[in-house]
């Protein structure tokens, strides 16, 4: 039961660790909140300034198309413009003194008249945001041809099915919660993931390379503990942080989601619907291997490394290759088989997708279950021996 | 008491390391730290392990502590064998570094309490213990202060209680003066001695001669892993052909 105590003082050790409080409980709890709003709130802010934007526009041979011309001069928020010469159209758009030009051409009116096509060309910025100046001209302009067309088939005595040949009507069987899960199911496994793996560095490196840098590590090779108490003692105290950062991180993203502005009342239900405590608690069985993995892993190179310093180069690659395949499980498309649910971390953000889906396979969840488990009794296999092994526990 | 019989160890090396230390290892795969020493340590007297850096002081007491394993041979410590029985080992000794070795985080109080409890110590023989030493080194005073805002006296103050917790009959100092100031070095030469006036067996390792003439009864000197000398310091004063320890140290290793 030594192992025990050495965990026990790990805790109150890391516990008093500054650097491990704000990677454990400030980053998730409070930062998640403040970033997820203050992103949303912008996001939001600036689609709504490129909305309400005055567009500048000159229209080429007005003369051609006073009509258009004047559907234009009568949008809101549209001023009109008409001393811009040709050539220097470009430049005037590029320094966003035109956002548009439009060009109608001569004989717009001729074919207009004969039920034929006019030609309109437009220059625009396509870098704004959102792409709402593209979205706003073809607006207008859609309105105005859908007049044009109504008018030619009242002339013509036709009637809209003739050119609307199918009455399309979809429906989709997937549920809400199917949709959501497909799409953000994701994101919730990939949040645990990368913020247990955050939370578990700190502790981890503090416990292995940190031992070693203060010389306490002959203190506790010489007492009557064994090297299985240590390195369990230790692994479980990352373990534990790993796994409650994973959990503040949940709770930031609950307290940022009621955060969001005007966030929409049916996605909000949706959210509530999946993340009941039944799913939150499946997933959590699949975090935890996950979180053994990597505790295993990081506790293993810490041990390895001679210094505090050495350990922050050795492990923060590791991000990448933790976050590589939790970004990889939250793309559409990637769909969990007998393949992907082998691989540890990208089965942890497929699996979770299918949870919260409510369409996770047994077969596969089985065979996620057993990698995760191979994979973490590995890594602790490794991370033991590390510790048995003179040169790494004495490497300087 | 400490019994080593024909100890020697053996340390893999990798290519950078053959190449760092040069011609001489250039085809050698392993480097003997340790080469085939034997020595035994008293109850009651202090063994003084003399060489200089790198000569295999270290290596000899961490495998006395069961932190490593030796290549071939033996060590017995109050009975127990350092590889069969490496736990038993472990419960009979204190073993103390140059480095406080300490939590900055904790209090002296739970750093003692830590290693004891390590030792399995019940909680009214911890109580007595821990105040007989905090009353003997003065510590009441900072017992509840954070480690790293105590002075590096007061430190080594809770270095010495945390060594000696468990009231070990064996006591192992791997050169516990290097870098401390005089004061602070003083405090440990008493410890040692209070150690042999307490019956306990100490081996302490050192490259200060004057040390080993204060406090020690026997002495070995250790170069490149091997003994050239192994008697009671008596003798080698006996033996001394140069006019001060250190003169006489410096000419037995140049002499190795």
């Amino acid at each position: 039961m030594k192992f025990l105590t050495i965990a026990k003082k790990e805790v109150i050790d890391i516990s008093r660790d500054r650097r491990t409080i704000i990677m454990m409980v400030v980053v998730p709890l409070f930062l998640i909140p403040v970033l997820l709003g203050t992103v949303l709130k912008i996001t939001k802010s600036m689609a709504k300034k490129a909305s309400e934007k005055q567009l500048k526009v000159q229209i080429y041979g007005q003369e051609y198309a006073p009509d258009l011309y004047q559907a234009f001069a009568d949008m809101d928020k549209v001023i009109i413009l008409d001393q811009i010469p040709t050539d220097s159209i470009q430049s005037y758009i590029q320094q966003e003194f035109l956002d548009v030009a439009i060009h109608v051409d001569s004989d717009y009116k001729v074919n207009i008249a004969k039920n034929g096509q006019a030609k309109i060309r437009i220059q625009f910025k396509g870098t704004d945001s959102f792409g709402i100046t593209k979205d706003r001209i073809n607006g207008i302009l859609k309105k105005f041809e859908n007049q044009i067309v109504s008018e030619r088939m009242d002339r013509l005595n036709l009637k809209p099915e003739v050119v609307r040949a199918y009455n399309i009507n979809y429906e989709d069987v997937a549920s809400r919660q199917e949709k959501f899960g497909k799409i953000a199911g994701g994101w919730f496994p990939y949040v645990f993931i990368i913020f247990g793996f955050m939370g578990a560095m700190y502790p981890a490196m503090d416990l292995g390379a940190g031992e070693k840098e203060r010389g306490t590590l002959e203190t506790i090779l010489s007492s009557p503990a064994s090297r299985l108490d240590i390195v369990l003692g230790k692994f479980l105290v990352v373990l534990l942080a790993a796994f409650l950062t994973a959990f503040l991180a949940l709770g930031g993203i609950a307290v940022g989601i009621q955060r969001i502005p005007d966030i929409p009342p049916e996605v909000l239900i949706v959210i509530n619907e999946v993340l009941n405590p039944k799913t939150i608690g499946l997933i959590m069985t699949l975090v935890l291997p996950v979180a053994a993995f990597f505790s295993a892993l990081l506790l293993g190179l810490s041990i390895y490394a001679r210094s505090f310093k050495e350990a922050q180069s050795i492990v923060a690659p590791l991000n990448i290759v933790i976050i590589f395949p939790a970004v990889i499980g939250t793309l559409p498309g990637m769909e969990l088989n007998a393949i992907t649910s082998l691989i540890p971390v990208l089965n942890v953000s497929l699996a979770s997708k299918d949870i919260i889906a409510g369409v996770i396979n047994p077969l596969y969840m089985a065979e996620v279950y057993m990698s995760l488990f191979g994979f973490a009794g590995l890594a602790i296999f490794w991370c033991v021996k590390m510790f048995n092994w003179e040169k790494t526990i004495f490497r300087s | 008491m400490i019994q080593v019989q024909n100890l020697t160890k053996d340390f893999s090396l990798n290519k950078k390391q053959r190449r760092e230390l040069g011609e001489e290892y250039k085809n050698s795969k392993t480097l003997r730290a340790v080469d085939d020493i034997s020595f035994e340590c008293r109850p009651g007297k202090i063994f003084g392990l003399l060489g200089p850096n790198g000569a295999g002081k270290t290596t000899t007491l961490r495998m006395i502590a069961t932190m490593l394993k030796p290549t071939s041979g033996s060590i017995s410590v109050s009975g127990s064998d350092s590889v069969s029985d490496g736990q038993k080992v472990r419960e009979q000794i204190g073993f103390m570094t140059g480095q406080t070795a300490l939590y900055d985080r904790l209090t002296p109080t739970e750093m003692v309490k830590y290693i004891a409890d390590l030792h399995g110590m019940d909680k009214t023989t911890f109580q007595k213990r821990k105040n007989k030493l905090f009353d003997v080194l003065d510590m009441h005073s900072f017992a509840d202060r954070r480690i790293a805002r105590l002075s590096t006296g007061m430190k080594q103050k809770t270095s010495i209680a945390r060594t000696i917790i468990h009231d070990p009959p064996v006591m192992v100092f791997d050169e516990p003066t290097s870098g401390l100031d005089v004061m602070t070095s003083r405090a440990i030469m008493d410890l040692i001695r209070s150690c042999r006036e307490e019956g306990k067996t100490v081996i302490f390792s050192t490259h200060r001669m004057g040390e080993v003439n204060q406090v020690c009864d026997d002495i070995a000197i250790i170069y490149k892993g091997r003994f050239f000398y192994n008697d009671t310091l008596d003798q080698f004063k006996e033996e001394m052909t140069q006019p001060t320890f250190e003169d006489e140290f410096i000419y037995r290793v140049g002499e190795a």
